[in-house]
């Protein structure tokens, strides 16, 4: 029974920290998906919106607003804004001068893009780790009161229900509605799409804001998990969502959810059985394991060289 | 185009040589060399503005052998990488005194190379036995060692009577010294050592580690390492509801950590170099700090002082600003300090050192409990 429970709490950790690498997979999977490139900046963005949330948030506790929803949601709403507009400005300013040359040109411009903005937040924010205030508190306790108690914290499971709604709006999103049709169109054949009447300029942009957002809001997520945010911390995340969307298949949203679960919990699981040392050399293994013998990732499509 | 950005490459080229040549006066150049920026920046700042006040105050009362102390400032983020880029800038700056660095980390690879340029150091902040183990003429240091700080932090663990306890460090060198210090003593005292584990430093998701303390049911936890990993593991461990005591080296002691852990911070014990700034002898250079806005209350404000006044008084001791001359009046003399007095050994640590525990609180002070 303890080691059930044991399980279990380890199998939540790993899925609360999976589904936030889900999110911010999504940004790398649907600009590779579209343009076939990857944004190494990122992760920068997403570090963004996770200062952007705290700032609002000590805005408002500055104004003395104290009545929680409001304060989480106009965090949101403000960290998605700055994201999005930083991703749509990101995109306009260092990738699409550069987008149709040779694909090792973007990459080094987005590697120049993150550099950039990790040095932009140092300067104006400072290297110091920042707090995140506990904004909630508390969570549900099982098993008996001397052994073992697994815990579920409010935080996780806002941490689900919000990757969820997330996840099911983008599915819709995408499925659905008209700009969505028009990133499958793209996907499939840029210029082909274009041919047909497509802005695809537009839809490019898109595909940054949407990623961007979503990012702002694993950002907000994250912070409050956590607890403290410096200009480094979108760097490691960028490098295990990157993993993530890899190892679902780079260029799938499927791929990217599952690939960000699978990566939370192998890392959860291997700190919780074998050792914390260990976390980084299992994940990324498994990335290298399923690249071999999966070249194409969980849930990728083999891609077609277009003549 | 062309053209014109090859001449501004020259120009500026030639401004950076004359800039460098301007240095060549006749005054004692001292690199203080540390994080300004980076994860640990607060170390940095204790470091400069101590270093900075010995070598105004030394300046206010006529200088070294009739020269003036001049501050040369390098950043090496606590990354060992910058610090070896930060020594050859040292060296091709032609300073040939350094305070720093402060990371056992950086402070490692850079002293190689000062040992090899010829380049006195006196670390106010690097604890790692391995930095004078290795017979370096020119390495000194202001504080004790991880071989003293462990033993400490371990007895009083033992002097608790705990069931268990877990010792978690970041792999790095200072870090896992220190824990492994205090694991063997711990293991000496004959107490169980549920776990031993390392982490990652940079990491920020430490739920999966705190679960595996609450299943290991420890009542101890020893850290070593810095704050912004033992500020997230407090906060993950009181939302998780871990009931276990964590203490940690001099390395988690500063008022950050209660910005990152809050309330959760209350109670961490703390093993600090005692705190200089409560002697008497020193409240005069106290109100110096504080009369000039700064903080004299850190762990490295006044060892950083004390590196400056001892390169100074090396300086006059010897009647030569030649480094190996230096180092040797160093080993040869007494030395009355702000951190006391202090001797040296062969290999460049001080003859005597204490280390002391205190338990912090949520609002950033702390008290002595031993």
């Amino acid at each position: 029974m303890q080691d059930l429970l044991y399980f279990f709490q380890q199998l939540i950790n790993g899925l609360t920290i999976g589904s936030t690498y889900a999110l911010i997979a999504i940004g790398y999977t649907m600009v590779y998906g579209i343009i076939g490139m990857i944004n190494f900046a990122h992760g920068e963005i997403y570090m963004i919106g996770a200062y952007t949330a705290l700032i609002a948030i000590t805005g408002l506790a500055a104004l003395g607003i104290a009545w929680l929803p409001l304060i989480l949601i106009v965090a949101l709403i403000c960290a998605m804004i700055v994201s999005s507009s930083m991703g749509w400005a990101v995109e306009r300013v260092a990738y699409r001068p550069v987008r149709g040359r040779h694909r090792l040109i973007p990459l080094i411009s987005a590697i120049g893009m993150s550099i950039f903005l990790q040095n932009y937040v140092h300067l104006a924010q400072g290297s110091r780790n920042i707090g995140f205030p506990a904004l909630i508190d508390g969570g549900f306790n099982f098993g008996s009161g001397d052994g073992f108690q697994m815990s579920l914290s409010y935080m996780q499971i806002t941490i689900f229900i919000t990757t969820l709604i997330c996840m099911t709006a983008l599915s819709l999103f995408i499925s659905r509605s008209r700009t969505g049709r028009a990133c499958r169109a793209v996907s499939q054949d840029l210029g082909m799409a274009n041919l047909l009447g497509i802005d695809t300029n537009r839809i490019i942009s898109a595909t940054f804001v949407i990623g961007a957002a979503l990012a702002a809001v694993a950002g907000l997520l994250l912070g409050m998990y956590y607890g403290s945010v410096d200009p480094l911390f979108g760097f490691i995340a960028g490098l295990k969502a990157f993993t993530a969307a890899v190892l679902g298949g780079i260029g799938s949203i499927p791929g990217a959810m599952l690939g960000g679960l699978i990566l939370g919990v192998a890392e959860s699981m291997t700190s919780g059985y074998l050792s914390g040392e260990y976390k980084d050399v299992i994940s990324f293994s498994l990335l290298i394991l399923i690249l071999l013998f999966k070249p194409t990732g969980l849930l990728g499509k083999p891609e077609v060289e277009k003549i | 185009m062309r053209t014109s950005v090859k001449k501004l490459v020259t120009a500026v080229s030639t401004s950076v040589a004359l800039m460098g040549a301007g240095h060549a006066a006749a005054e004692i150049q001292i690199g203080i060399a540390g994080p300004m920026t980076g994860p640990v920046a607060q170390y940095g700042d204790m470091q400069f503005s101590g270093a900075r006040m010995a070598i105004e105050q030394i300046n206010a009362n006529g200088g070294v052998m009739g020269e003036e102390l001049v501050a040369v400032e390098y950043d090496d983020v606590c990354d060992p990488k910058q610090a070896v880029t930060v020594a050859n800038s040292l060296v091709n700056d032609g300073v040939r005194f350094v305070i720093g660095h402060l990371c056992s980390s950086s402070t490692q690879p850079a002293s190689d190379i000062y040992e090899d340029e010829g380049i006195l150091m006196v670390t106010p902040a690097s604890t790692s036995p391995e930095i004078t183990e290795r017979g370096y003429e020119l390495v000194f240091r202001t504080i004790g060692l991880d071989s003293m700080q462990g033993p400490v932090a371990a007895r009083y663990i033992a002097s608790q009577s705990p069931e268990r306890v877990a010792i978690v460090h970041d792999k790095q060198q200072y870090g896992e010294g220190i824990a492994t210090a205090v694991r063997d003593t711990l293991k000496d005292a004959g107490v169980e050592i549920a776990m031993f584990e390392g982490i990652t430093a940079g990491d920020k998701d430490f739920s999966s580690l705190v679960t595996k303390l609450k299943q290991a049911d420890v009542d101890y936890v020893y850290y070593g390492g810095y704050h912004p990993e033992l500020g997230l593991i407090l906060r993950q461990a009181d939302s998780a509801g871990l009931d276990a005591r964590f203490m940690g080296p001099e390395g988690v002691g500063n008022k950050d950590i209660n910005t990152i852990a809050g309330e959760a911070a209350e109670g961490l014990l703390v093993t600090l170099p005692p705190a200089f700034d409560q002697k008497a002898e020193n409240q005069a250079l106290v109100k110096a700090f504080e009369d000039k806005g700064e903080d004299p209350s850190g762990p490295f404000v006044l060892t950083s002082y004390t590196a400056v006044q001892l390169v100074a008084e090396g300086i006059e001791a010897a009647g030569s600003t030649d480094p190996f001359d230096v180092a040797a009046a160093l080993r040869e003399g007494t030395f009355q300090t702000p951190i006391g007095t202090v001797e040296y050994d062969q290999a460049g640590d001080m003859k005597s050192f204490e280390f002391v525990v205190y338990e912090w609180h949520s609002d950033g002070s702390k008290t002595p409990v031993n």
